[in-house]
């Protein structure tokens, strides 16, 4: 059999530099060719559709929120516009905005990381540590607005619960000018250096076909020229008045090619078009009410009293989000629930991508479609980790320590630890 | 795309099909309605009514979701057909209904293939089979697990919380 | 010269240029974490790193081929160590200068690599294996150009008559830029800038750390490795780094300053040794610190292609540049 005696197999993964999360590939390798790659995922599987069947409404929403640290505000967003088409909730216009508003801010903040991954990947540490220093300051602006870097905590069914308040506007619109100067000099370091583009062009390519008829979403199908777009095609929240285009590399003069460059042209713009659409949204937020349950208590019993189903959706930064709930009179919990995150969607695109690649390509070609392993897995069996509760509530004391030391006043939420 | 054409193509497939519209009122200043479409199929129309829809327009599966009614196996089939316009997608809703003591359904991966992920979840969570599906693999839960999660009083799954609840000291 | 002082003065070379070694490496983090908008590890973390290192356990895989795997360090730290005797040091003749010359130093310095992938392939590790067929295709695609920019000065200097041909000490002894005619200094300028591209190359730095390649194969052939025989392949990076740098100092720029300072005596030899040191530093960070912050790992293919027709070429373009010189100055 001279034909597979040269054929070997190269595990990657569940631990591996290149994987920020657990997920393992088989490569059958032929010198530095590959040959086939098997996927499986299900390493950070911690059940939580499972759990969340078992919880009431108030309690789903936190799991949700953590599912996945980088896509805190998308699936929030999207069990949010499920629960309130269910029970028929109203959502203020102002909630709205406020909801685009930091989703947008999450975009920003999650294709920033991506772009220093991609750069890591690619052994360029140098733009990996550029970008995530650039990074810091959407992050600021979140724990401005929210209290917290991640896990924001801000929709809630019928509403928000925090406002942005006139005096955090500048703060807003600081940060916009920021980003504003910096994104051609983060454009050009990107995609017009000659190591990053020998190294991503023409690898890890996803025809437009292949796109299509296994349903990639987000930057992945746009890079492939895709014009697909939750908050274009299927509006939701104030996304239809926004205008929202997809964006593809055709945006930026070039014909799509659906390669790794072109998933980094896709995200780059993107950050722009957040930037206008924050900036937009700010002027045109209309003043009002941020929710309109005010009162936890009436909205568990309003929750309580529902009957129906629905679903919600959501352009997450790594595309459609989407969750469908079922509820019935007189049950707390919901009695369905199903989350769909973008990688779900995005992972068989990867066996045509790493079709006949080499190698040095696997990493750059595994971090193209911006994969969130903790969004697509999500029932795990622990086994090990011990629960270091002293530990916990340090690290949580220290974060609000320097939460308040960042907005200057002092932190709501009681000190007796994260009791959630 | 607009919803009567998704309910032409619906009707085409297996005649007599009723669809119910449910439209989503969205927007602040200017409203829009943005059609959804629930459909009740039966699985020997699946596959049609699916072909029909991917004849329509792109069509993108957002995922399979179901839950266990007791004597049957409810899934949903969550499409969205006509991406590409601004406002021009149709949600279409495919409710497929299977006894539990027989939860057999065809695969629409040969007309679909990015179906395959979340078809293969059903049969680790809810354990449906399907015909004519490439590969039977387990994408989510350990290789070894036999156990349904999402079926009501799975043996399986309740000896595992148990096993948890005891290792963590409280309630699953 | 007594075989005892003879003694002295290797070890005196020996650490020395081992300290060296691990104090560049502590500057190159340092300089590098600063272009990255980092703070960077303190100046003494390499040899923070030795030695723990040192007492950490070497773990040996079952599937190795255990003395294979435990021999290769030890070729690598000897080899790359013993470049450094027949190198001059400055004002200092090379220790062994009278036993080897620049075709030697150029077999020493292909050995730390062919020990590394030996010891690659010998731990039986999948991704070790990757890595050591990647170091064999690196070494094949540099060494050309290497030897093309040595054996052209010292070629070159050999046709001018007078002292052994390949002496490193010859070479640092009569710099050839005076003494050549502008087609060779032009054929000079070329070859020490294919050396600067070979730099990083021989030393697997980015862009060319493709056997190691952290996050594609986990640090490749090194990922076995642990403990001592880590830290002995550590060792052998930094006196190779030094090896490789005063390589091209004395081929291309073995000037002293003392002259100029008017100095002599022993002063002059301590300023002189201090100006070559500077010098070994500046090829340092130019041709490895800054290139390894400013660029992307290419891959092996890019590599092999680019070694082996464009940098390849401009070599020999050099060095047909320095023959015409040779023939015009008849």
């Amino acid at each position: 059999m001279p034909e597979t005696q040269n054929v070997y197999e190269i595990p990657i993964g569940p631990i591996h530099p290149a994987l920020k999360e657990p997920v393992r590939f088989t490569f059958q390798v032929e010198g530095e060719r590959i040959r086939a790659v098997d996927v499986r995922a299900g390493f950070a599987h911690r059940g939580i559709e499972f759990m969340g069947m078992r919880r009431n409404l108030i309690q789903t929403l936190y799991l949700s929120e953590r599912i996945c640290g980088i896509c805190s505000i998308s699936h929030p967003i999207a069990i949010t516009l499920a629960v309130e088409r269910a029970a028929g909730i109203e959502v203020p216009p102002r909630a709205q905005y406020l909801r685009v508003i930091f989703s947008e801010l999450e975009r920003i903040h999650s294709h920033l990381l991506w772009a220093g991954v991609a750069a890591h990947e690619l052994g360029f540490d140098t733009l990996l540590h550029l970008t995530w220093k650039v990074r810091e300051q959407v992050l600021d602006i979140l724990e401005e607005l929210s209290g917290n870097r991640i896990d924001y905590a801000i929709p809630i069914y019928g509403g928000v619960r925090r406002d942005i308040s006139p005096e955090q506007i500048p703060k807003v619109e600081a940060m916009i000018r920021y980003y504003r100067g910096l994104l051609e000099e983060l454009v050009d370091a990107f995609l017009r250096d000659p190591s990053v583009a020998a190294r991503t062009r023409d690898v890890g390519v996803l025809t437009p076909e292949e796109a299509d008829l296994l349903c990639a979403v987000g930057p992945t199908a746009r890079a492939s020229g895709l014009s697909k777009d939750v908050r274009q095609d299927r509006p939701y929240l104030v996304y239809g008045e926004l205008g929202v285009k997809a964006i593809t590399p055709r945006d930026w003069g070039l014909e799509p090619r659906g390669d790794v460059y072109d998933k980094a042209v896709v995200r780059l713009l993107e950050v722009g078009q957040s930037l206008d659409l924050i900036e937009t949204c700010l002027y045109e937020m209309p003043e009002g009410e941020i929710t309109s349950f005010p009162k936890i208590p009436a909205l568990l019993a309003h929750l309580k009293k529902a009957e129906g189903e629905g679903l919600g959706w959501h352009e997450a930064p790594r595309g459609e989000v989407i969750h469908y709930i079922r509820l019935e009179a007189g049950v707390e919990e919901p009695v369905a629930w199903k989350v769909k995150a973008p990688t779900y969607s995005n992972l068989m695109s990867w066996v045509p991508m790493f079709a006949d690649q080499e190698i040095a390509d696997i990493p750059i070609i595994a971090a193209s479609i911006d994969p969130c392993i903790c969004c697509m897995d999500r029932v795990h069996m622990v086994r090990d980790g011990s629960p270091a509760t002293l530990l916990k509530e340090d690290l949580l004391r220290l974060s609000r320590e320097k939460t308040e030391r960042l907005t200057g006043h002092p932190s709501p939420v009681t000190r007796h630890g994260g009791g959630l | 795309m607009t919803a009567d054409q998704v309910k032409k193509a619906l009707v085409s497939a297996v005649p007599g099909l009723q669809a119910e519209l449910r439209p989503r009122p969205v927007g602040v200043r200017t409203r829009v309605e943005v059609p959804e479409l629930w459909v009740d199929v039966s699985r020997e129309g699946l596959v049609p009514v699916v072909a029909a829809l991917k004849a329509a327009g792109p069509l993108h599966i957002s995922i399979i979701s179901g839950r266990d009614k007791g004597e049957e196996i409810e899934l949903l089939y969550h499409f969205a057909v006509g991406y590409g316009t601004p406002g021009g997608e149709v949600m279409v809703t495919l409710r497929v209904g299977v006894p539990a003591s027989d939860p057999t359904v065809p695969s629409i991966c040969g007309i679909l293939p990015g179906a395959e992920t979340t078809e293969r979840e059903k049969i680790e969570f809810l354990g449906i089979h399907f015909t004519g599906i490439p590969s039977t693999a387990h994408v989510f839960l350990p290789d070894g697990f036999t156990g349904h999660p999402w079926r009501k009083d799975d043996p399986e799954t309740a000896r595992h919380v148990k096993r948890m609840v005891e290792w963590e000291g409280k309630d699953a | 010269m007594t075989g005892l002082h003879l003694l002295w003065q290797a070890a005196a070379v020996l650490v020395g240029g081992g300290l060296l070694g691990l104090v560049y490496k502590g500057f190159d983090r340092k300089l590098a974490a600063r272009m990255q908008a980092r703070i960077g590890p303190p100046l003494r973390q390499p040899f923070l790193d030795v030695g723990k290192l040192l007492v950490k356990e070497s773990v040996v895989p079952r599937d190795a081929v255990g003395w294979l795997f435990k021999a290769m360090p030890f070729l690598a730290v000897v080899a790359s160590f013993t470049v450094l005797l027949y190198l001059p040091w400055g004002p200092f003749p090379a220790v062994l200068g009278r036993y080897g010359d620049a075709i030697l130093v150029l077999y020493l310095l292909a050995v730390p690599a062919l020990a590394m992938a030996l010891g690659g392939f010998a731990s039986g590790s999948p991704l070790a294996t990757v890595g050591a067929q990647r170091e064999i295709v690196m070494l094949m695609s540099y060494e050309f150009p290497l030897a093309v920019a040595v054996v052209g000065v010292a070629w070159r200097l050999a046709t001018l008559g007078g002292s052994p041909a390949f002496s490193l000490a010859a070479i640092a002894a009569s710099p050839l830029w005076g003494q050549v005619g502008p087609l060779g200094v032009i054929g000079l300028a070329i070859l020490a800038a294919c050396l600067l591209i070979v730099t990083p190359a021989e030393l697997s730095k980015i862009p060319f750390d493709i056997p190691e390649a952290e996050t594609e194969i986990a640090g490749g052939l090194m990922v076995e490795y642990s403990g001592t025989y880590l830290a002995l392949f550590y060792l052998a990076d930094a006196a190779k780094t030094i090896a490789m740098a005063a390589l091209v100092v004395t081929l291309f720029v073995p000037y002293g300053i003392a002259g100029l300072l008017g100095l002599s005596g022993a002063g002059a030899q301590a300023v002189d040794l201090a100006f070559h040191l500077l010098k070994i530093f500046v090829v340092m960070f130019a041709a490895v610190t800054t290139v390894r912050v400013a660029m992307a790992r290419l891959k092996i293919d890019q590599v092999a292609r680019g070694f082996w027709l464009q940098i390849t070429a401009v070599a020999v373009a050099g060095l047909v540049l320095l023959v015409l010189d040779r023939m015009v100055a008849g």
